[in-house]
C-alpha cells in the first residue's frame, strides 16, 4: 500500500513537472517573455508538495525545476550555467516553498488522521455503551421476575405461616430455591462480563489442560442437570490451551444449558473438541428443534426481546447467556458461531488459539 | 455427646449468610460462635479455641488472609475459606498460607456440611501419619497400598511410575482437601520452576489414563481449575 502510494506520488510529480515544462515552452513561443517561467515552476513545485506525501517529491521537483529553468529558459539556452546568481537564489526559494508546503501538508494530514481515529474510538465506545445498556435493560427485566416471586413467597410464608399446610409451605420454599438458583446463574454470567471489563485489553490466559476443563464443566453441568447425558468427543493427547478457564467454563456451561432450555425434542447432546491448524475448535451440538432462521443472525447480539417471552412461558437467560459467550470468546480473540445442522438440531461452535502469545 | 460438640467459629460480615450458616450448623449438632470482623475473629479464636474456623476473605476491617497467617503461627486448627467464584488467586493464596479447604459462594448447605466433616476428620487422623503413611487407602474401587507402593483399581494393579505413585500417595494422604499445584510440586519434586505445573498436569493426565478415567466421571480425583487437585474421600 505504501509503495503504491509512492508510485502514485512519483507519477503525479513527473506529470506536473512535464506539464509546467510544456506550458513554459508554449508561453515562450507565444509571448516571447521569460518572466513567467519561474512562476510556473514554483506553482508546479507547490502543487507537487501539496498533493504528495512526505518531503521527497517536493524537494526533488524543486531541484529539478531549478535545473530546468537554468537549462532551458535562461541564457545560454539548452546548456547549464551555474554562475548565474539568479538561479542559486531561485533554487533556495523553490526549496523553501517545497519544504514549507510539505510540512504544512504533513501536519494537516496528521490532524486529519487523529480526528478519524478519535471518531472511530467514539463510535466503538458508544457501541460498547449501547451493548451495555441493552444488557442492563435485559438484566433488570430478568431480575425483577424471580425477585418478585421470592419476595412474594417469603412474605406469604411469614404472614400466613400457620394457615399454610406443610405441603404448601414446602412448595413455596421450593420455588424460592429454584428462583435463587436461577439468580445465581444470572449473576455468574454478569460476573463474567465484569471480569472482561476489569482486564480492559485482554483476558489473562493461563494454559489449561483440555481434559481438566471438560471434566470440570461436565461435573458442574451434571450437578445441575443430573438426567441430561452429554456425549464427549475430545482428543486423546495431552492438550493445553491458553485461556481464562473460569470464563471458558462459563461459555461451555451456557451453551450446554442453552441446549437443555431451547432444543425441544433433543435426545442427544454432544460436546466435541477438534484441533485444527493451531486452533482448538469447541462444538456443542444437539439434535433438537434447531434455531429459527430469523433469530439465527442476531443470536449473539443479546437480542433479548426474542428470548424474553419463550413459547412455553419458562424464564431463560438465553439472550444474556449467549451474548456473554460471544463477549468472552471475543475477549479471547476467538470466533463464535451458531448454525442449524443439516439433520436437525443446532450447533454452536467457537475457536481458541492454541499459541500463547504472552508465554515466555 | 451433647456437651462435647465441635466448636466452630464463623468469621463473616454478612449477617444473613452468618445466620443461615449458624442455623444449619446448630441443627447439625455443632456449637457455633460468630464474628463479623477479622479483629473480633482473632480475639474469639484466642479465647474460645474453636475446632474449626469458617472464614470469609472479604472482611471490612482486615484481609481474611491475616487471620490465617495469625492462626497458623501457633496452631493447626482447620480453616475453611469462603471465597468468591472469580478469584483463583485468593483461593491459592489462602490454601498456600495453610487454609485447609475453600468453598465457593454461593454454596449449598449440604456441600458446606460435607466439607466441614471432611476437614474435621482428616484433621483428627492427620497429625500422626502425615509423612510416612502406612497401611492402605480405599476409595470406591481404588486401593492404594502404601507399604508395597502399589495402586489397584478393582483387581488390576495400575502400573505407575515413581513420580505418578508419589503424586497419588500425596493426594490420598490429604484426601478431601484441595492441594494447590505448588503444594503438590513441592511435595513430589521438592522444587518448583516455570513449567513444573505443566509437568504435574501431564503426570495427572497419564495417571487418569492408566486408571481409565474419562472426563466427566466423578472418580477419585477432582479438578479444581486454576487451583489444584482434590482426591475424593472414601465414603464412610
Amino acid at each position: 500500500m505504501k509503495s503504491r502510494q509512492q508510485q502514485k506520488d512519483i507519477l503525479f510529480s513527473v506529470l506536473v513537472f512535464c506539464g509546467s515544462f510544456a506550458v513554459n515552452l508554449l508561453i515562450q513561443k507565444i509571448f516571447t517573455t521569460q518572466t513567467l517561467v519561474p512562476m510556473i515552476f514554483v506553482f508546479g513545485v507547490f502543487l507537487i508538495s501539496l498533493k504528495t506525501h512526505g518531503y521527497c517529491c517536493g524537494i526533488v521537483s524543486a531541484i529539478v525545476s531549478v535545473f530546468a529553468v537554468n537549462f532551458a529558459f535562461t541564457y545560454p539556452y539548452y546548456a547549464f550555467d551555474f554562475f548565474v546568481e539568479e538561479s542559486i537564489f531561485s533554487a533556495v526559494i523553490m526549496l523553501i516553498i517545497a519544504i514549507s508546503t510539505s510540512t504544512l501538508n504533513i501536519r494537516i494530514r496528521e490532524q486529519e488522521m487523529l480526528r478519524v481515529r478519535e471518531q472511530e474510538k467514539l463510535r466503538s465506545e458508544s457501541e460498547k455503551e449501547r451493548m451495555r445498556g441493552n444488557l442492563l435493560r435485559a438484566i433488570s427485566h430478568d431480575l425483577r421476575t424471580p425477585l418478585t416471586s421470592i419476595y412474594g413467597s417469603t412474605s406469604t410464608l411469614i404472614s400466613k405461616y400457620d394457615a399454610l399446610s406443610k405441603t404448601q409451605q414446602l412448595k413455596l420454599l421450593g420455588e424460592i430455591q429454584e428462583d435463587s438458583e436461577w439468580l445465581i446463574r444470572m449473576v455468574e454470567n454478569l460476573l463474567s462480563v465484569t471480569r472482561i471489563d476489569d482486564a480492559k485489553v485482554e483476558v489473562v490466559k493461563t494454559p489449561t489442560v483440555l481434559d481438566e476443563l471438560i471434566d470440570s464443566v461436565l461435573m458442574k453441568f451434571s450437578k445441575k442437570y443430573p438426567h441430561q447425558r452429554v456425549i464427549t468427543d475430545i482428543p486423546d493427547d495431552f492438550v493445553d490451551i491458553p485461556m481464562d478457564s473460569i470464563l471458558i467454563e462459563q461459555v461451555l456451561l451456557n451453551l450446554l444449558e442453552n441446549a437443555v432450555f431451547h432444543a425441544k425434542g433433543m435426545t442427544e447432546l454432544r460436546l466435541s473438541v477438534f484441533l485444527i491448524d493451531g486452533k482448538a475448535i469447541f462444538e456443542v451440538a444437539d439434535n433438537g428443534c434447531g434455531i429459527p432462521a430469523e433469530a439465527l443472525d442476531r443470536i449473539f447480539a443479546g437480542s433479548y426481546e426474542k428470548s424474553a417471552a419463550p413459547v412455553d412461558g419458562t424464564r431463560s437467560n438465553m439472550g444474556i447467556g449467549l451474548s456473554v459467550c460471544a463477549a468472552i470468546i471475543k475477549a479471547h480473540g476467538g470466533e463464535i458461531s451458531a448454525e442449524n445442522r443439516p439433520g436437525g438440531g443446532a450447533v454452536f461452535r467457537f475457536s481458541l488459539e492454541r499459541e500463547c502469545d504472552d508465554e515466555q | 455427646m451433647s456437651n462435647n460438640k465441635y466448636k466452630i467459629l464463623i468469621v463473616e460480615d454478612e449477617a444473613n449468610i452468618r445466620s443461615f450458616i449458624k442455623a444449619n450448623l446448630e441443627t447439625s449438632d455443632y456449637q457455633v460462635i460468630c464474628a463479623e470482623t477479622c479483629t473480633l475473629g482473632i480475639m474469639l479464636y484466642a479465647s474460645h479455641h474453636p475446632d474449626l474456623i469458617i472464614l470469609d476473605l472479604g472482611l471490612p476491617d482486615r484481609d481474611g488472609l491475616d487471620l490465617i497467617r495469625q492462626v497458623r503461627e501457633s496452631d493447626t486448627t482447620p480453616i475453611i475459606v469462603l471465597s468468591a467464584r472469580s478469584n483463583e488467586r485468593d483461593k491459592v493464596e489462602a490454601l498456600d498460607l495453610g487454609a485447609n479447604d475453600y468453598i465457593t459462594k454461593p454454596f449449598g448447605t449440604e456441600e458446606l456440611l460435607a466439607r466441614i466433616r471432611a476437614v474435621l476428620r482428616s484433621h483428627r487422623q492427620g497429625a500422626e501419619n502425615e509423612s510416612t503413611p502406612s497401611g492402605k487407602y480405599q476409595l470406591q474401587d481404588l486401593l492404594i497400598d502404601y507399604d508395597k507402593r502399589q495402586v489397584f483399581v478393582g483387581k488390576d494393579e495400575i502400573d505407575l511410575t515413581q513420580t505418578e505413585y508419589n503424586i497419588m500417595a500425596y493426594l490420598s494422604i490429604h484426601a478431601g482437601k484441595v492441594l494447590t499445584y505448588a503444594a503438590i510440586i513441592r511435595a513430589v519434586w521438592g522444587y518448583s520452576d516455570y513449567g513444573s505445573v505443566k509437568k504435574l498436569q501431564v503426570n495427572m493426565k497419564n495417571i487418569r489414563k492408566k486408571m481409565g478415567v474419562t472426563p466427566g466421571e466423578k472418580r477419585y480425583i477432582v479438578n479444581e481449575l486454576g487451583v489444584g487437585y482434590r482426591m475424593l474421600e472414601d465414603n464412610l
